[in-house]
């Protein structure tokens, strides 16, 4: 085999595998505002990312479809939802509250998690209750389907 | 020899590399398990993927997937001091969950029995173990009377024991008071019957 053809090849082989790399881990992000909850407790380093935009986070703060949970090294956060669920995260996590639709009365129900790392616990709420396939919690490598009730999920740190 | 040898190694690191970036770029080792509720029941969790599916359903049972093209490790049960250490700053960090209380009226009533006054007791002592600030009072009757009658006297039920709270100690501001009249009943009945699951005040502490 040729040195340049081998060459190419390392270039090409590279190229596709960063270009797969960054598609997988770029998120996308829609704004579409509604409250979800409210900040129950907060430690050390916690804050809401809200398009694009980290402020620390505060008891009694209002959650939104779309909010990001991050805590830092020394930090954990507890949250309430509109639909009596609880959650909480411990250090160095990061959840994406991607949807959230509470409409008992229109049977409007949705949960959905995204858990890029760190650890958390869930107790369901009413959501679940009224429909046993509307609460999800996502990895990179699982779909967490939740009947109920109580559970606790780990991520390991991708480190990127 | 010698050179195609070393190529054939370098082939081989190389290799070696790329899959480690892809393993730490795209996946990291997810860790699922299932808690027993605060009041001891055991619930049922599906932890899947493209290539598997697991069910979760005795406490302390945990399931482990390293990446999407493998499917969900065999569940086995862990050792409870195990997982609390694991998750123990989550844990620390969880809020008591939220509790609802309802208290009865009489026909056309808006007054506070012995027995509700003792129920109060109760959802002081729910306010201040969560130091709650989100105490949600709704007031509803049944359907004896005007809609409009019933709208007062569903609002006079959620002040008498909005009132009462505040008269013990809780701070108002942390109140929501809502009125529903006979809009919002427990137990649907036609017009004009008596109900007493619907005469009542319902108090969510969160």
């Amino acid at each position: 085999m040729s040195e340049l053809k081998y060459k190419f090849m390392r270039i090409t082989l590279i190229t596709i595998c960063l270009v797969f790399i960054c598609c997988s881990c770029i998120g996308t992000a829609a704004a579409e505002e509604s409250r979800v909850g409210f900040v129950k407790n907060v430690s050390g380093q916690a804050f809401i990312e809200r398009n694009k935009v980290m402020v620390p986070a505060k008891v009694k703060d209002e959650l939104m479809e779309n909010d990001v949970l991050v805590t830092g090294r020394i930090g954990s956060m507890g949250v309430i939802l509109q639909d009596n669920s609880v959650m909480s995260i411990g250090s160095n996590t990061r959840l994406v509250i991607s949807k959230f639709i509470f409409e008992p009365a229109k049977e409007k129900l949705s949960f959905i998690a995204q858990i890029k790392k760190g650890t958390v616990v869930y107790l369901t709420g009413l959501i679940a209750k009224l429909n046993r396939s509307a609460v999800k919690f996502e990895t990179n490598t699982v779909v967490c389907g939740v009947r109920g009730t109580h559970f606790a999920i780990k991520v390991e740190d991708p480190g990127i | 020899m010698g050179c195609k040898l070393l190529q054939r190694i370098q082939k081989i690191s190389l290799g070696l590399v790329l899959l480690v970036l892809m393993m730490s770029g795209c996946a990291s080792t997810t860790q699922v398990v299932l808690l027993p509720d605060p009041d001891g029941k055991v619930g049922v969790l599906e932890v899947s993927n493209m290539k598997g599916s697991q069910t979760l359903n005795q406490a302390w049972q945990a399931t482990e997937s390293v990446s999407m093209d493998r499917a969900p490790s065999e569940p086995k049960i862990l050792e409870e001091r195990q997982v609390r250490q694991v998750f123990r700053e989550a844990l620390e960090a969880e809020p008591i969950p939220p509790v609802s209380f309802i208290i009865y009226f009489r026909t056309g009533s808006a007054a506070l029995s012995t027995e509700s006054l003792t129920l109060l007791t109760k959802v002081i002592d729910a306010i201040q173990a969560r130091k709650s600030t989100d105490i949600i009072i709704s007031g509803h009757t049944d359907a004896v009377g005007s809609i409009d009658d019933n709208y007062h006297l569903s609002l006079r039920r959620a002040k008498a024991v909005a009132d009462m709270l505040v008269k013990r100690g809780i701070d108002r501001q942390n109140i929501q008071e809502t009125y529903h009249g006979e809009a919002n009943p427990l137990v649907p009945t036609p017009d004009g019957v008596p109900e007493p699951r619907n005469r009542r005040v319902e108090i969510t502490v969160r």
